[in-house]
């Protein structure tokens, strides 16, 4: 320990190590076991130091309370509208098609923590985990819209990916016309691409399309404006509907979407 | 161990607290700022040392690399324990320190980050976290310096000291 600079390039090199060993390892890692050691020591006081703060915050004079519940409502009903827009245009598809729309099994889940990476990062941590069914891969929504996907996920909490990280990409469609596409994230907001040609303009609402663990016609937000300078494809903005810097009340759908989610059509009549 | 008490509770407040502020930019970063601190007590070896648990510590709630954090609190420690100054205290000077290393630190980061091709590093996230968590480190040492003051007053830096 006399020598610092020695010391320094050592632990600088076994800093170095330990990122090459658990680059691109994914659920792999050698060092899986430390990082679920950790959330289940952590876990339990981070949700307790997230109880204090949220009890601090909720002791604010009437107008801040006041304004919170309006905005909670305002996001409420702007869902709802989306969503009734989708309705509308499944409606018509219904005619011709037997179905119906699924309803999900979630779990609410409270922003326990927000990833902390000098400033880099666009992960939360929920206050939910494995023991509450939580698995990686689902969806996680709330009052508004789509808010992103869990991506590790400990005994008693989850990480849970924004869905405005560069790393986050859903399949989407438009609400009004079906358009299908793809959103990524893109820092504040979402740039979604379409898939084939097709016609987007400002203020069409944007939905999930579904996975295997994905589930379908979650708002993600609604197109800001429209890019058609580069020749191929169509990009748009989007603007998600959920404030992904205030996020506190969250939902994970805790049930995948069944493989064949519907009844297959009745035979037609001789 | 109150060193480890601090080190604990530095790392819940920032999850639960500094990293949800409504603040304009990027969030402070506590722990950089309690390295920081710590070096500036304890000297090089010890805060190269205490950057790299410190660091290694914040990794595991992270969603990146094992490491990455740890790389970069390492350096920020080194380079604060430089200019160590034991127990005559100056905040203008730990102001300073803080201030100079808070910026390698986010440069180290975003170049770590770089070469590993993660794709939330670009020239504006980075600008962005220079504007503003290297600022707010700053507004955060004359918080800290007392507390890593006191606990290294008690003679009692365990786990980090050796």
């Amino acid at each position: 320990m006399r020598r610092p600079r020695l010391l320094l390039l050592v632990l600088v090199l076994a800093a170095c190590v330990l990122i090459v060993l658990d680059t691109g390892a994914g659920p792999d890692s050698p060092f899986a076991g430390a990082r679920r050691a950790a959330d289940t020591v952590l876990g339990p006081a981070q949700r307790a130091a997230a109880g204090a703060v949220g009890a601090l915050e909720g002791t604010g004079d009437g107008d801040s309370a006041e304004l919170g519940r309006l905005q909670a409502e305002n996001a409420r009903l702007t869902g709802e509208l989306l969503r009734s827009e989708a309705a509308a245009r499944r409606a018509a598809e219904l005619d011709r098609l037997l179905g119906v729309p699924s309803a999900y099994t979630t779990v609410p889940a409270r922003v326990a923590g927000v990833g902390a990476a000098l400033g880099f990062s666009s992960t939360v941590t929920i206050d939910v985990g494995s023991r509450d069914g939580v698995r990686p891969g689902q969806t996680v929504l709330n009052g508004s819209g789509l808010v992103g996907r869990t991506l590790r996920v400990g005994p008693f909490t989850s990480t849970v990916l924004l869905l405005t990280d560069p790393g986050f990409t859903v399949g989407a469609r438009l609400a009004r016309e079906g358009t299908l596409g793809l959103a990524t994230g893109a820092g504040r907001t979402l740039t979604y691409e379409l898939v084939e040609g097709g016609r987007v303009q400002p203020g069409d609402a944007v939905l999930t399309t579904g996975s295997d663990t994905f589930v379908p016609d979650v708002p993600i937000g609604r197109v800001a404006s429209v890019d058609v300078g580069s020749a191929l494809v169509t990009t748009a903005e989007v603007v998600p509907l959920a404030d992904v810097t205030s996020l506190d009340l969250l939902a994970v759908v805790i049930e995948p979407v069944r493989s064949n989610p519907r009844d297959p059509l009745p035979p037609p009549p001789p | 161990m109150l060193g480890a008490v601090v080190l604990v509770g530095a790392l819940l407040t920032q999850w639960a607290a500094l990293s949800r502020l409504p603040l304009p930019g990027s969030p402070p970063d506590l722990l950089l700022v309690l390295v920081v601190a710590f070096a500036l007590v304890a000297g090089p070896a010890p805060g190269t040392l205490g950057g790299f648990v410190t660091g290694l510590l914040v990794d595991l709630g992270a969603d990146h690399q094992l490491g990455r954090t740890a790389l970069t609190y390492t350096l920020v420690g080194y380079l604060a324990g430089r200019v160590q100054y034991g127990p005559r205290r100056s905040i203008l000077r730990s102001l300073l320190v803080v201030a100079a290393t808070a910026a390698v630190g986010v440069s180290a980061s975003a170049l770590v980050g770089l070469l590993l091709g993660d794709p939330r590093i670009d020239l504006p996230a980075y600008r962005q976290s220079m504007l503003s968590t290297v600022p707010y480190c700053v507004l955060l040492t004359p918080l800290v310096v007392p507390v890593v003051g006191f606990v290294a007053r008690r003679g009692d830096l365990d786990p980090l000291r050796r």
